[in-house]
């Protein structure tokens, strides 16, 4: 079916395994959007914060929920202090803050010794904020806007709520959707615009927008067979960074076709219980260019200026063979991994389409690019499920550059395993 | 209580007729240490952790553990199961069959994961406690089986009204992770699953 199946260039190597595990099964973590650290929610009740320079545990949040930690979220751009979103099967979200002693940590991942000592002597740990209460049952995902102006959740109640900060610990509910037909699995933000995505188990994606004051459906994709487990945007500027960078001359065909991203914006990739993982990509309105200039921009036509038309561009190489858990999108490479019930961590990579096969091959399928696997690992968990996958900032003593990246996998042994991604195949 | 059930007459086959090979189960339990997802759920049942029935075998345990689990050894796992509204094991109700489970070997010499697929007949075709039985069976081989086993459990095909959305929720991990956080369910699945004998 694929074109090209080449076999994998890369390896993953385990660098650590983040000490002590949790004896439980572990959901998600979430790498802090400018410390080296890591929050990982745990079925335990409890959330474990861990260090990414030294692997080892630094906080254990517990006490606040009363039934399993489903999923976590670093709120970005705070000053002076982190602040974790947490939510639990319990259906209610708490808000936690810890105070970052200390000038210039925000930024700072270049000195390897901060974290090692420092933070042992400080006794102050997170505390307890506020309560987000409004799910009628299991809160599945939740996720800050990338501005930190809203809080999405989403829970087996079918609803998606959109809660906004006015001050601190003052949470306004400003929209609860209710479109999906089944439970919402992952709710995720567009990294430019106040656009979100929700993925469930009634196998749809949607999409959603502010339209004068009410947040409203402007997409539904409808692409998956089954149950749509993860969506993530493709972070902003990868123009700069992903396989567009490599070439050196385009053809005219190239060129357009970079363009053309261009025009569409980050694009999405979701990954579901058909074993697939799929790329979405957003048809650029054609009248006007600048995709930002829509927001603010009062309409009294709702329908025709603010719907959004997104269509596949890509499934990327079937390699699972059991449900897809996480996706996850490199914001420094713009490679994709992916995790699931099969136990495997699977690294994709775009590259430009070999030379003119494109229109002798397929010519259904025009893309002048395609996906392939750079990486397969088996067993990355021995045997057990992984739950979830994120690229996060390496900042270890032997990192080898201030852009090296490792995987980050949260399985069903409770643990959480960083591993680093080299060129060059290991023989077996 | 009768009038509430929704198959007051299943049919009921005699133990001695029911699939068995008549010796112990070699069965392990899966390791202590809390990798089991439900180890603290789910009361573990006595023959499961019977130091009789310790493996004697000298060789490697890997090897013996990939051999040792065959259909059989699934039915009899599940087999004794108790129906949420009868005083019977779903295999003398017949809910459970030898021929509707399978065992799947691993897809690639490079991967360790088997899958146990069992297909459950609902004694009527609207049973509303579809879901729950099948959420017995599925609890009882994830507690069982070694972790490096995937349990689906399904609906036979065409043996009930809502088999999809029965399927698609006994599919889902994390609402099985839910429901089994759940007071009153497990109330309900433990008394199903204590009966084993």
């Amino acid at each position: 079916m694929s074109s090209a199946t080449p076999s994998p260039t890369h390896t993953l190597s385990r660098l650590a395994t983040l000490t002590p595990p949790s004896n439980s099964r572990t959901w998600q973590s979430a790498p802090h959007p400018s410390l080296p650290i890591v929050a990982t929610a745990c079925s335990d009740r409890s959330v474990r914060v861990y260090s990414l320079t030294s692997f080892t545990l630094l906080h254990s949040i517990t006490g606040g929920h009363k039934r399993s930690v489903r999923t976590v979220s670093w709120k970005p751009h705070t000053k002076g202090q982190s602040v974790l979103a947490t939510g639990s099967f319990d259906s209610s979200a708490g808000i936690w803050r810890r105070e970052e002693s200390g000038p210039g940590l925000e930024n700072d991942f270049t000195n390897q010794r901060r974290g090692d000592g420092d933070e042992e002597d400080e006794a102050d740990d997170y505390q307890f904020s506020c309560i987000l209460d409004g799910h009628e049952s299991e809160i599945k995902c939740l996720s800050w806007s990338p501005s930190g102006q809203y809080l999405a959740t989403c829970s087996r109640d079918k609803s998606v709520w959109i809660w906004e900060e006015l001050e601190d610990d003052n949470f306004e509910t400003v929209a609860v959707l209710q479109d999906h037909d089944g439970d919402v699995k992952c709710v995720g933000w567009h990294p430019e615009e106040d656009l979100l995505v929700s993925a469930s188990y009634d196998d749809t994606v949607r999409l959603w927008r502010e339209d004068q004051d009410d947040w409203v459906q402007v997409a539904m994709i409808n692409g998956h067979d089954r149950t749509v487990w993860w969506a993530e945007f493709e972070a902003s500027g990868m123009g700069k960074r992903d396989f567009r960078r490599e070439g050196k001359e385009l053809s005219e065909e190239q060129t357009r076709h970079v363009e053309g991203l261009e025009r569409s914006g980050p694009r999405l990739a979701t990954c579901s219980d058909d074993c697939t993982v799929r790329v979405w990509r957003r048809k650029a309105k054609e009248r006007d260019d600048q995709a930002s200039s829509n927001t603010g921009i009062p309409s009294i036509i709702r329908s025709v200026a603010i719907d959004e038309d997104w269509y596949q561009e890509a499934v990327l190489p079937q390699v699972h063979e059991r449900a897809i858990y996480s996706v996850s999108w490199s914001r420094i490479t713009g490679m994709i991994a992916s995790a699931g019930s099969d136990g495997k961590i699977i690294v994709y990579k775009e590259r430009w389409r070999e030379g003119d096969k494109a229109e002798v091959d397929e010519a259904a399928t025009q893309s002048s690019t395609e996906w392939v696997v750079v990486a397969e690992l088996f067993s990355a968990h021995d045997v057990f499920e992984i739950n979830h996958v994120s690229w996060a900032r390496r900042a270890d003593k032997g990192k080898r550059s201030d852009d090296e990246e490792v995987v980050l996998s949260t399985g069903d042994d409770g643990e959480v395993r960083v591993w680093t991604l080299d060129e060059g195949v290991m023989s077996h | 209580m009768e009038i509430d059930k929704d198959n007051a007459n299943p049919t009921i086959l005699n133990p001695s007729d029911l699939p068995s090979r008549r010796r112990e189960s070699h069965v392990k339990r899966r390791d202590e240490g809390g990798s089991g997802l439900f180890d603290d759920l789910v009361p573990r049942c006595s023959y499961l952790s019977d130091p009789f029935d310790a493996p004697v075998s000298t060789s490697d345990p890997d090897d013996d553990a990939r051999e040792d689990i065959d259909e059989q050894e699934i039915y009899d796992l599940i087999s004794t199961i108790c129906d949420p509204e009868h005083p019977l094991s779903l295999g003398s109700l017949s809910v459970v069959n030898l021929p509707d489970i399978r065992i799947l070997q691993p897809t690639s010499p490079l991967s360790s994961i088997s899958t146990v697929a069992v297909e459950i007949t609902p004694t009527i075709t609207h049973c509303s406690l579809a879901t729950v039985i099948g959420l017995g069976v599925r609890v009882r081989l994830e507690q069982a089986l070694p972790p490096r086993f995937r349990v689906d459990v399904r609906i036979k095909k065409g043996t009930h009204s809502t088999d999809e959305q029965v399927n698609k929720q006994l599919g889902d991990k994390e609402r099985v992770a839910a429901a089994l956080e759940n007071g009153t369910l497990m109330g309900v699945l433990r008394k199903m699953l204590a009966t084993c004998e």
